[in-house]
Order: structure tokens, then sequence, then C-alpha cells
């Protein structure tokens, strides 16, 4: 049996959820005795057209970005969104707030205009081709990388958790976030992480994305039994959260 | 079987002792200010004072992860069997229940031999509680103090010295070495004081009728708007599930090596409250709506599970899920006095 050819791209992203995958170190050799790696910039020089996995890592925010994810969706059986900018928009859908024009001209200055920076606004990956699985996270969970790739490899559906980051959490032992008065977005984020950010005393900002049915009903009327406001909620869900579905 | 009585000071010898007898000693220790259980590597750090932990015991006897079997793709398997003798120190009254229920409940059926092996090599030393938590209700479900499963049971008695009273051979043979004083007849009696004071003081919610009569409470109650109300605020995150010392179910994944030829089936807590906890092969989900998933945990407790045992109720009154839920919604008590109101018991 020949090994399935992966191809890695990326997009508008840090490149860190790839790092991530480089991050695998020993485990990278299991990972090329499992496919053959035919095209990925960050790690490798060649370079090939044809592959039977896409990995797209990063958000899309240009035209001619979204024609080339097309083009890769049409050469790949199997398309993969790697990170929360492939998979939610990630950060990047933070400019989704503002006008675009403002935003250039934050960000480039007196380059504002030059052609290769009209940037539109932030999609993620399915909202311009059909993804097939989902890796997510900011970054990517290296051990969460390997199942789903595994799982994918034998045809079988990746263990990606639909249930929330408090379940992950209480099995860690720390305390609620809300028992210390603080605002924690665990109740309505996708676990997977291992509740990574509570775990080392920070909230959940939300990297991973709503879980599927997230009861934000909820999450108004429970703000008001903390004595905090829904405002308060949304401050938070702007990092990760921006112009998503299910917004509060 | 004898009782004896420690000061402080030779408590602190016993644990020490129990610590270098090189089996690990889980017990409660001091978290982020509140507590959970713990490899103990100094006497010190044991708290008889502990409320509550986070999580119950249970985590030591069924872990959150475990792996049941290794496997190779299309060929043979062969059972994961990995328990090693541990002791379980300070184990309160109301958790001790709950295991002695998993323990029934795990025994019948398919005997689980993992759960069993664990169980089997591990010496539980009980505590009854000093410190009533803020949630509590363990005087209402009748597990304010306990009378069985234990090695050795340990009350603090009103003078500040331990009385420690031993229940089986295994338990007799920590205290045997160990420098104390016999108890005596007015030990036993100030034992009975704590007991008299557990009964009454771990009652932070009062449920308003016999638990025994729960099974009976919920025949007529399955069509209650009580469960629509509730469940409005559920973010069905299953934190209840996590922390409860009686809920076990778990959902069992294969993972297979990058060699994609050999693997691991592993199997992990699950939670009825989780969206997908009854989604089955082709993606259906039997129980989609989060009023039928917080009715369910709330029929389990009072009603299925104790058709399985006895009619015990699968609820003992820890109050960890009202601590826990962050919508606040989880408090049996509420919802079965609730019930009681309204409901017809014919």
């Amino acid at each position: 049996m020949t090994k399935p050819r992966v191809a890695i791209f990326d997009f508008a992203c840090c490149e860190g959820c790839q790092l991530q995958i480089v991050n695998l170190e020993e485990e990278i050799l299991d990972l090329i005795g499992a496919v053959d790696v035919v095209e990925w910039r960050e790690a490798m020089s060649e370079q090939s057209h044809e592959y039977d996995i896409a990995i797209i890592e990063g958000s899309i925010t240009r035209p001619e970005d979204e024609k080339r994810l097309q083009i890769i969706r049409s050469r790949a059986k199997l398309l993969i969104a790697l990170g929360a900018c492939a998979t939610i928009g990630g950060v990047n859908k933070l400019k989704n707030n503002f006008d675009l024009k403002e935003v250039r001209q934050c960000v480039y200055g007196k380059d504002a205009d030059m052609p290769h920076l009209n940037t539109a606004m932030t999609k993620a990956v399915d909202e311009v081709v059909q993804v097939d699985a989902y890796i997510h996270g900011c970054p990517i969970d290296r051990k969460e990388f390997g199942l789903v790739i595994r799982a994918l490899l034998l045809g079988k559906k990746p263990p990606i958790p639909d249930y929330p980051v408090c379940v992950e959490c209480k099995a860690k032992e720390n305390v609620c976030r809300y028992e210390y008065g603080e605002i924690c977005l665990g109740p309505i984020i996708r676990a997977g992480c291992g509740a990574r950010c509570p775990s080392n005393g920070f909230r959940c900002f939300g990297c991973r994305g709503y879980v599927d049915n997230p009861n934000v009903e909820a999450a108004r009327e429970v703000m008001d039994k903390y004595g905090l406001t829904v405002e308060d909620l949304k401050q938070k869900m702007v990092l990760f959260g921006s112009k998503q579905e299910h917004t509060l | 079987m004898s009782a004896v009585k420690f000061t402080r000071k030779q408590f602190e010898s016993f644990v020490s002792a129990l610590i270098q007898s090189g089996r690990p000693v889980m017990a409660p220790q001091a978290k982020n200010g509140r507590y959970a259980f713990g490899p103990l590597a100094a006497a010190e750090e044991f708290r008889l004072d502990y409320d509550v932990t986070i999580l119950p015991p249970k985590k030591y006897l069924l872990p959150q992860t475990e792996t049941l079997l290794t496997y190779q793709v299309g060929g043979a398997c062969s059972s994961v069997r990995d328990a090693e003798p541990m002791i379980l120190l300070g184990v309160h009254p109301y958790d001790m229940v709950a295991i002695n229920q998993m323990d029934e409940l795990f025994r019948q059926d398919q005997y689980d031999k993992h759960y069993m092996d664990r169980r089997c090599r591990t010496t539980i030393i009980a505590l009854d509680v000093v410190t009533p938590s803020e949630n509590v209700f363990a005087a209402s479900m009748g597990t304010a103090t306990v009378k069985s499963g234990y090695d050795i049971l340990l009350t603090v008695l009103p003078d500040g010295s331990i009385l420690a009273d031993a229940a089986t051979d295994k338990g007799q043979e920590l205290l045997d070495p160990a420098e104390s004083t016999p108890a005596a007849e007015a030990d036993l009696k100030a034992r009975k004081t704590v007991w008299d004071k557990n009964e009454k003081a771990l009652n932070k919610h009062v449920l308003e009728c016999k638990p025994s009569y729960l099974p009976k409470l919920l025949e007529n109650a399955y069509d209650h708007p009580v469960w629509e109300e509730k469940a409005r605020l559920c973010y069905s995150c299953g934190s209840c599930n996590q922390v409860c010392p009686t809920c076990y179910c778990f959902d069992v994944q294969d993972q297979v090596s990058w060699d994609l030829k050999t693997g691991e089936r592993k199997r992990c807590w699950d939670g009825c409250l989780l969206e997908n906890f009854a989604t089955v092969a082709g993606n259906h989900n039997f129980r989609k709506d989060r009023a039928a998933r917080y009715r369910h945990r709330l029929y389990r407790k009072g009603k299925y599970v104790p058709g399985k045992i006895g009619g015990q109720i699968a609820c003992v009154g820890c109050g960890r899920c009202i601590t826990a839920c962050t919508a606040k919604i989880a408090n049996p008590v509420e919802v079965y006095n609730r019930l009681m109101e309204d409901t017809e018991l014919g």
C-alpha cells in the first residue's frame, strides 16, 4: 500500500501551529513513516501539486488566497484545517470589527495603499472551501494532532471533543475561575486542550471556538448570578470569538 | 479488632509510618484555597479538617483515563492489569458510601476486573467529618456517618485526640505497630457525640422526605416542568458528573499508534449531561435535549441506580455538584423538594 501524500500550506497566521508539528521532534519520524510529506514550506524545500491530504494553517484574508485555497481543495481528497486561524478565523478576525480602510491605515501606515496589502474581511477556511477535519487550538495540541491524523489514516472519525473545557478543567481539579469572581469562557468553548489556561492560573480565552451547541442564553443569566454582565463576557469573546456564529 | 486513641503527635508518627511503608498514600491536602486528594509526601500535609475535596477519591479506583487493553489491528489483544497497592487516607463517610455503592455496581453483571483489581489492593482509612462544607447534605441522605467499607475509621474527638477503629485485619495490621493507647469507654462515648453532631450539622440543604422515598417520587415526575426550568440554564458542561462520587459512566476509545498496526483501548470518564453522551453509531443522539439529559442525572441518582443496588440512593449528599455547577442549577435537594411539593405520590 502506498503511503498517503500530505502537503502542508500556510495562509494568514504566525505559523506557530506548523511549529507544533516540527516540535513533535522524535515523533516526526513516526509521522513520516505513516505518510509521505510532499510539500511543507516551513520544514522542507520540495513542492508538489500531487497530494491526497492538504493541511491548511491560517485564515483567509485576500481574494488571491481564496483562489489558491480553492486550487488546493480541488487537488486534495481530504482537507484539514489546522489551528485557530484556520478553524475559526482566530485572532485575525479581530479586524472584522473595524472599518477595513482604518485597519490598513493603522497597521501599514504610509504603505496602506500598496496592492498586496489590500486585504478583505478574515475568513476561516470553511468559509471558503469544504473542510473534512479540524484540529483546533492556538496553538494546536501536538498529541491531538497525532490522534486526528492517525484516526483519519484508518478512515475513522477523528476524536475531537464536542464538550466544554469545564470537563477537562474539573478533571484537573482546578478551582473554577467563577469562584474567584472572574469570567471564564470554558463553559461554552470546545475542550481538547486539557484546560491548559485555567490549569495555569488564567481563564479560558476561547481559542478552540464554541462547542457545536453552546448555551449562549444561559450565559446571559449566569453572568447575573455572579454580578457580571453579558458585556463583560462579550469583551472576553472578542479575541477569538469575533464575528463567529453563536455571538452573545 | 480494637479501637485505639492517638495524640496528635502519635497520629503524625502513624501517618509518617504509612508513607514510609512504600505504598502511595493518597490524602486530602490544601489546593488553591480548596482541598484535593493527592499523593502525601509528609504527614503534616494531611488536612484532618478538610471540608470536601474538589474531586472525590473515586479518581483512584476509576481513573479519569486508563488503558484497558493493548491490541494489534485485526489481531490479538491483551488485557492491561496494572493495579498497585495504595492507601486512601481521610475518606469522608459520604465518599465511603459512594465507594461501597461502586463496589457493588462494578462487581455485578460483568465483573469489572480493572476496577476491582484496584479496589482489592486499596486500603481505606475513613475519617469522620470535622468541618462541614458549604453545600453538604449528607445527613439528609443518611451518609453523615458510615458503618462499613473502610479498613480503619478515624474520628477526631472533642479533646483533639484521634480515635482509630480497625474494621478489618488489614486495618488492624496498620494500627498494631503504632504507638497509641487503647480506647476507653469514654472515648467511644465521645465519638458518639461527634456522630450525633454530624448527623445534624452535615445538612446545609434539607431533603424534605426520606431518601428511600425518591424512587417512588420519581415514578410520577417524568413530565414535570422542573426539568425544562432548570435545564434552560444548563451549559451541558458535565461538571456535576465529573465531581460526583457516584457517577461512574465511561467512554471507550481506541488509540492506534503511528505504525497503524498496534494500539491501546482506553476508557475515560463520561457524563450524561454532555451533549453527545447518548450519541451512537450513525450519529443518532437519543438524548438530544438538555432537559432530557438533566432529568436523566436525577433519575439515575434517585431511581435507576437504586434499582440495581437494593434501593440505596445513588446521591450521597456530598454537595460537590452544587458547588461545581457554574449556572447553579445542579442542587438535587432543590429538585427533589420541588417534586415533593407538586407530585402526588398516589
